[in-house]
């Protein structure tokens, strides 16, 4: 639904974007990872059709962004990370404007704003004035002005930006709500543990270059490798190092190290994770869980973005 | 689409509706107008008390003290225009710009020109409701007799196009700078430069041209100074007609007996058609710089040849 090739912008002296490629496909959530002045906003603007690449292309659903800026605002919401309101509107009034500014037929936009409003939770603040209204609020406001025209992707700039725990928890089920409404969404952020629970792939940017991106599990186990976590009913020192003799050794396996309750097993990749499991019971060792061990996101993130690192 | 649609689309525009709303809900609409009113009706009521006196010593009739109050009236409400029109549209492209809303109405449909014209009909709606609430004043004034119908007219849309005029450039430079603080102050030296500055250059001109040429002719320069034409409007019945070839004449300063070739103008229309001008100009510039905020379309590239792309590789 995304695409972007190549993707190169200067700033002066300063290199924002260095041939940065990636693509998110249809109804997925995109986790757009990188620290401040990586070059997400510089990415996200010219996809919103607000600033012109040097070199490179970006295309929305098929539609290059670059040659024709009309048709993909068709298609695109765009949340910028920094939004003012407009004083003395109310909330209904705010959502009706926008919704006028992109065309919404005029008996439409009033049952638009209403619908909006009751999908973002602010059915109950439609005729407060916008100014009056909290941060998180203000935000979900800006979410659902980006939907006013029923966009099929979604670019949010660090939506959740100085929102409270509360206020971000009710930002991501609004970002799940809307994926399963079949969006496709690109979140920018640099608030790791934010993107975790909420995107299907992730990007990571570095200094205007991009380092990684993938599926989300694709991208942990790239950066950590594939491990597998083994527990057992009887975490005894005896038994979990008759359980590590048991496993080194087999074929596939590169590692076993002790972790806090149990063992963590580094497999290669292909590796039967159901034959070591059949082979632990074969030696009769009672195992409690046994899955593979996820790393953070922020572990990857660190990890592939370390020194050294190459895309 | 009919005309009348067309018409009815140019003011269906979303900003002109949030614009209305959003100042009329503030408390410095009803102060404005309260103040300018006060203002008109006070100064009004001083010039009738003083003609009043001054006629009864010289027994003048009551067309004398329409004529004067109307007169007073009519070049106060223009300085009173001069001095809210900047206020009101220099902050309207870069206040956008400030509150940081203008990135969002880029990447909606709608278009520089709808985002211009949008903001120049809010503002001048707004001096406009001003001219509407002092028409009440003049109309009393133009009982007392002493100014004829045309006259009226004519000071009031040269009072409504010299808004438009102020409101269109303060508008230009508010897309052109980036703060509205910037763009606040250049909109009151134009307005200014535009009322007291061609008044005292054209002065000078003119005086530096009858020196040269002869004649009582005044120089071009005051011909766009709304001020000389609404004196020359209300002093003067017959009006102060000047062949446009004298008008070049002047322009340029040059020596020998007057012209009176081409056609001849007033200076009501000299300034109205100069005002015409200026507020194009001041459209089209800033229609062009907020256009100049979204990048430019580049030209659809066409799929390369076979030939060409295996050249390319």
């Amino acid at each position: 639904m995304i695409a972007v090739e190549a993707l190169e912008k200067r700033f002066g002296r300063q290199q924002a974007l260095d041939r940065v490629d990636f693509s998110v496909p249809q109804g997925e959530i995109f986790g757009f990872v990188g620290p401040n002045g990586a070059g997400k906003t510089s990415t996200i603007r010219i996809l919103a059709t607000l600033a012109l690449a040097d070199a490179g292309s970006a295309t929305v659903g098929g539609i290059p962004v670059a040659e024709d800026p009309h048709g993909v605002r068709e298609l695109v919401g765009y949340m910028p990370d920094f939004f003012g309101v407009y004083d003395r509107l109310t909330s209904l009034e705010y959502l009706e404007f926008y919704a006028a500014c992109h065309g919404v037929a005029r008996r439409r936009r009033r049952r638009v704003a209403q619908e909006l409003l009751e999908l973002v939770d602010l059915g109950e603040r439609a005729s407060d004035q916008v100014d009056t209204l909290s941060r998180g609020m203000k935000q979900r406001l800006g979410l659902a002005r980006a939907l006013v025209h029923d966009p099929s992707v979604l670019l949010l700039d660090e939506p959740a930006s100085g929102l409270d725990p509360r206020a971000r928890i009710e930002m991501r089920e609004l970002v799940r709500e809307l994926r399963r409404m079949g969006k496709t969404i690109l979140v920018s952020s640099h608030i790791l543990p934010e993107l975790e629970e909420l995107c299907t792939w992730v990007g990571f940017i570095d200094a205007g270059r991009m380092v990684a991106v993938g599926p989300m599990a694709d991208i942990r186990e790239r950066a950590a490798g594939r491990r597998l976590r083994v527990e057992l009913a009887d975490p005894s020192e005896a038994a979990l190092a008759a359980a590590g003799a048991a496993i080194e050794g087999r074929s596939g396996v590169i590692g076993v190290t002790r972790v806090e309750g149990g063992l963590e097993v580094a497999v290669e990749t292909g590796f039967g994770d159901q034959d070591l499991l059949r082979h632990l019971v074969r030696r009769r060792i009672a195992v409690r869980a046994f899955a593979p061990a996820m790393g953070g996101l922020a572990d990857a993130f660190m990890r592939l973005t370390g020194p050294g690192q190459e895309t | 689409m009919s005309l009348r649609e067309r018409a009815g689309s140019a003011f269906d525009n979303p900003l002109i509706v949030k614009d209305a709303v959003s100042r009329m809900r503030s408390w410095r609409a009803p102060l404005v107008i309260t103040l300018y009113l006060g203002l008109l009706g006070s100064f009004g009521y001083a010039i009738y008390a003083v003609t009043l006196l001054l006629s009864s010593s010289q027994r003048a009739g009551s067309a004398q003290i329409g004529a004067s109050v109307f007169q007073a009236l009519a070049f106060f409400q223009v300085a009173l225009i001069a001095l809210f029109a900047p206020g009101l549209a220099a902050g309207a492209i870069s206040g956008e710009r400030e509150r940081q809303t203008f990135d969002v109405l880029l990447v909606s449909r709608i278009t520089a020109l709808g985002i211009v014209w949008g903001k120049l009909v809010a503002s001048v709606a707004y001096v406009l409701l001003l001219v509407l609430t002092a028409l009440p004043l003049f109309a009393a004034v133009f009982l007392f007799g002493g100014i004829d119908f045309e006259q009226f007219v004519v000071t009031q849309v040269l009072t409504v196009l010299t808004a438009v005029t102020i409101a269109s450039t303060s508008l230009f430079l508010s897309a052109a700078f980036r703060r509205s603080l910037p763009a606040t102050v250049t909109s009151y030296a134009a307005a200014f430069g535009g009322m007291v500055g061609t008044s005292v250059a054209g002065a000078l001109l003119t005086f530096v041209a009858v020196q040269r040429s002869g004649g009582n002719d005044v120089h071009p320069l005051l011909f766009i100074n709304p001020l000389y034409a609404l004196q020359v409007v209300l002093n003067n019945p017959n009006g102060a007609p000047v062949a446009t070839s004298r008008l070049l004449q002047l322009l340029v300063l040059g020596s020998g007996p007057a012209r009176t070739g081409g056609p001849v103008l007033e200076p009501w229309q000299g300034t109205m058609m100069v005002e015409v001008v200026l507020i194009v100009a001041a459209v089209t510039g800033a229609v062009l710089l907020v256009r100049g905020r979204r990048p430019p379309r580049r030209p659809r590239r066409e799929p390369a040849l076979e030939g060409e792309r295996e050249a390319a590789t």
